[in-house]
């Protein structure tokens, strides 16, 4: 028997899809998910504890606007940017396209124009390739809740120069979940440079999902970098899936520089022959937030080729975990699964662990591993500091210098930057208190 | 002028395995003036770089008697960036290195670590005095955009720790066997960086072994150190003595009951 307040969601769900005009696959799934997810396990990440998170506490789905004002207090540099989309709470502050682009096929908007003016085409792809809507109970919230995100098309053979880039803001001056679904899809032969920051303004504690699927065709090359910055207050559970066919490329280049409770869910399948990814991941945890990373690439395909590179500081009575997981497939003959994960601890009261786990069920194939959780080098601090710079301010260089290897491989130097500042910033709060 | 003063110092290492403190330098006297330039001579293992590290304030050195003054205040008490402040610096024998973070990013934060906040050094000023200390030291370009010493040769760590010293411009620099691992070309180029800074504001102590530095870099005095002790000062005729009888004829000379680690 249902409850009342699944009937409630239920009609909810329905009319927060019919009031976005949503198509009725959309729809459907919506509300089939909605009845699966509580059955649903909860995807199990070694070492990361976070079943007792409120990720699946949802608040009624309702259309509302949020306030374009409240985006000053972070000051986002867009305006320069050819190809950007801004996303505040449900709100669509800003979408540019290159009308050159356009032209050429290329789509680049919010996911609710998307599904309206694109419904095959999101169809075709949407939580069909990289992950299933049913892959988890938090895939099946996520499908349910959806309300927000971005649809990133690049038809066959196009090369944009140009970086696309989107921010999706959190709107936690309210009660309000923010779920949000990025989808790209690079065609056959296409390349693209693709970036994204996610923020939240505000103070209410809401969750956060996000769900990203990049989806690559033959040859399909894509660099795709993001900064990840939700509040304190903010419960995370972001998960971000590439599906590689033959000889297509993935650069990843991930920062996670968020203040709360954050559970990350990356997968990268290498199907195709010679399809090839590289996953850099940074991450800084302070307060005594948890951030609990698993990063997975599974080889497929024949000589496929899966990198996963992972390093993070941890300041306060923080813990950051760092899972690699290269699962090379029986079959998968001439690949290669190289990982390194390493934590440096600046706390006493920090935990840190650095897991590396190689599942491998096929000779042919080449693979390893390299894992440490350390603390600063005392050399390389007496060094700095006998040249007369402070202990804190040598400590950032040391910590700089030991996130830099991920740092130089983002592609675009704006991101870089503000990168670069969003990490200076997290490593002066977190040494406020030591 | 300023004035470093080392009193009676004595220094132990503390060995974290065995717990066992060792004592290295066992009453050491020295006094120098800006505009004077000092060598240290010794043989191995006779607290040279005991004494240089302990002076700047590594706190892997113990002072467990004595004092050092810098224009009459103690530095005991102050840890190594507020002694560098204060107008030390110490190029160091093996510098560390540090990948990520540049040379020149790394000299622009030393040079405005002794700034105020508001009166940073800007950045074409320090691109010119940059340009100019590079050419004295016969260094390229490059050099300044590598990550710091990472993969540097062994000349090449040298000559950026002059570098360094005279970007920093302190008061007094101790050299620490600065001359270690050079060839006569090298060691040419890094004594013309020391005597270009030599002047009435700036002093150093030179720690060497071999007396062929001191004929690039000429010292106002030389001591001699031996078991942890300065046994013996004078001018530089005194490190010609050396080179001409080894640290053994200077010890029998004195008459000192010492047993040189080199020694057959």
């Amino acid at each position: 028997m249902e409850t009342q307040a699944e009937i409630d969601f239920q009609s909810a769900v329905s009319a927060f899809s019919a009031a976005h005009s949503e198509p009725d696959w959309l729809r459907n799934l919506r509300l089939d998910m909605l009845e699966k997810y509580p059955a649903l396990a909860l995807p199990k990440f070694e070492k990361i504890r976070y079943q007792r998170w409120p990720l699946t506490a949802a608040h009624q789905p309702t259309v509302q606007a949020s306030a374009a004002a409240d985006l000053a207090t972070l000051d986002l540099d867009y305006a320069q940017a050819k190809n950007v989309l801004v996303t505040y709470g449900e709100s669509v502050i800003t979408s540019k396209l290159d009308p050159e682009l356009a032209a050429q096929g290329v789509i680049f908007t919010d996911l609710f124009t998307a599904v309206r003016d694109y419904p095959e085409l999101v169809e075709k792809y949407f939580m069909t390739t990289a992950v299933k809507p049913d892959a988890n109970r938090l895939t099946a919230f996520h499908t349910a809740f959806l309300n927000g995100g971005a649809f990133l098309y690049v038809p066959k053979g196009v090369t944009i120069k140009e970086p696309i880039q989107g921010y999706y803001i959190q709107d936690s001056t309210r009660p309000q979940d923010f779920v949000q679904h990025v989808l790209v899809v690079a065609d056959t032969n296409s390349q693209v440079t693709y970036s994204e920051n996610y923020a939240t303004v505000g103070t209410e504690a809401n969750l956060a999902n996000v769900v990203v699927e990049v989806v690559a065709a033959d040859d399909a090359q894509v660099r795709f970098s993001a900064v990840d910055q939700f509040s304190a207050a903010t419960t995370a559970y972001i998960s971000r899936q590439g599906n590689l066919a033959n000889d297509a490329k993935l650069d990843w280049a991930v920062g996670l520089m968020n203040d709360g409770n954050v559970v990350v869910d990356f997968n990268t399948d290498l199907v195709g022959h010679g399809a090839h990814t590289e996953v850099k991941v940074v991450a800084v945890t302070t307060g005594d937030q948890l951030q609990g990373i698993d990063t997975r690439v599974t080889n497929l395909g024949q000589h496929t080729i899966g990198h996963i590179l992972q390093h993070g500081v941890i300041l306060e009575s923080s813990a950051l975990i760092f899972n690699g997981v290269g699962h090379i497939v029986k079959g998968a003959r001439g690949s290669d699964a190289q990982q390194e994960s390493r934590v440096l601890m600046l706390s006493t009261h920090a935990r840190g662990d650095a897991n590396p786990i190689l599942l491998i069920d096929e000779n042919d194939v080449t693979a390893g591993h390299a894992a440490s959780v350390g603390r600063v080098d005392e050399e390389q601090m007496y060094y700095l500091m006998s040249r007369g710079i402070d202990k804190k301010r040598a400590e950032r260089l040391v910590i700089r210098g030991f996130l830099g290897n991920v740092l130089t491989e983002i592609p675009a130097k704006r991101v870089r930057d503000q990168l670069t500042a969003t990490i200076e910033r997290k490593l002066e709060n977190g040494q406020k208190s030591e | 002028m300023s004035k470093l003063e080392v009193k009676n110092l004595h220094v132990a290492v503390v060995d974290e395995d065995k717990s066992l403190q060792k004592e290295i330098l066992k009453g050491v006297d020295l006094t120098m003036n800006t505009g004077e330039i000092h060598a240290i001579m010794g043989p191995n293992g006779t607290g040279k770089s005991t004494l240089s590290q302990a002076i700047m304030g590594n706190p892997a050195y113990k002072v467990t008697e004595g004092d050092v003054l810098l224009d009459g205040k103690s530095l005991l008490e102050m840890p190594v960036d507020e002694r560098a402040r204060a107008g030390l610096f110490l190029a160091m024998q093996y510098p560390a290195e540090i990948a990520g973070v540049t040379n020149i990013e790394f000299m622009r934060a030393a040079i405005n670590a002794r700034r105020a906040d508001d009166d940073q050094i800007p950045v074409l000023e320090f691109m010119k005095f940059l340009d100019k200390n590079l050419a004295t030291l016969d260094m390229s370009d490059d050099m300044v955009e590598r990550y710091l010493n990472e993969g540097f040769s062994g000349g090449e760590k040298k000559r950026n720790e002059i570098l360094q010293l005279m970007m920093i411009q302190p008061k007094f620099a101790i050299l620490d066997e600065i001359d270690s691992g050079l060839d006569i070309d090298a060691l040419k180029v890094v004594s013309k960086g020391v005597n270009a800074m030599r002047g009435p504001e700036f002093g150093s102590l030179i720690i060497t072994h071999y007396q062929r530095l001191l004929n690039y870099i000429v010292p106002d005095t030389v001591h001699v150190m031996m078991d942890g002790r300065i046994v013996e000062s004078g001018g530089p005729e005194l490190a010609e003595k050396l080179e001409a009888e080894g640290y053994a004829g200077v010890r029998d000379d004195l008459g000192l009951d010492v047993k040189l680690t080199d020694e057959i």
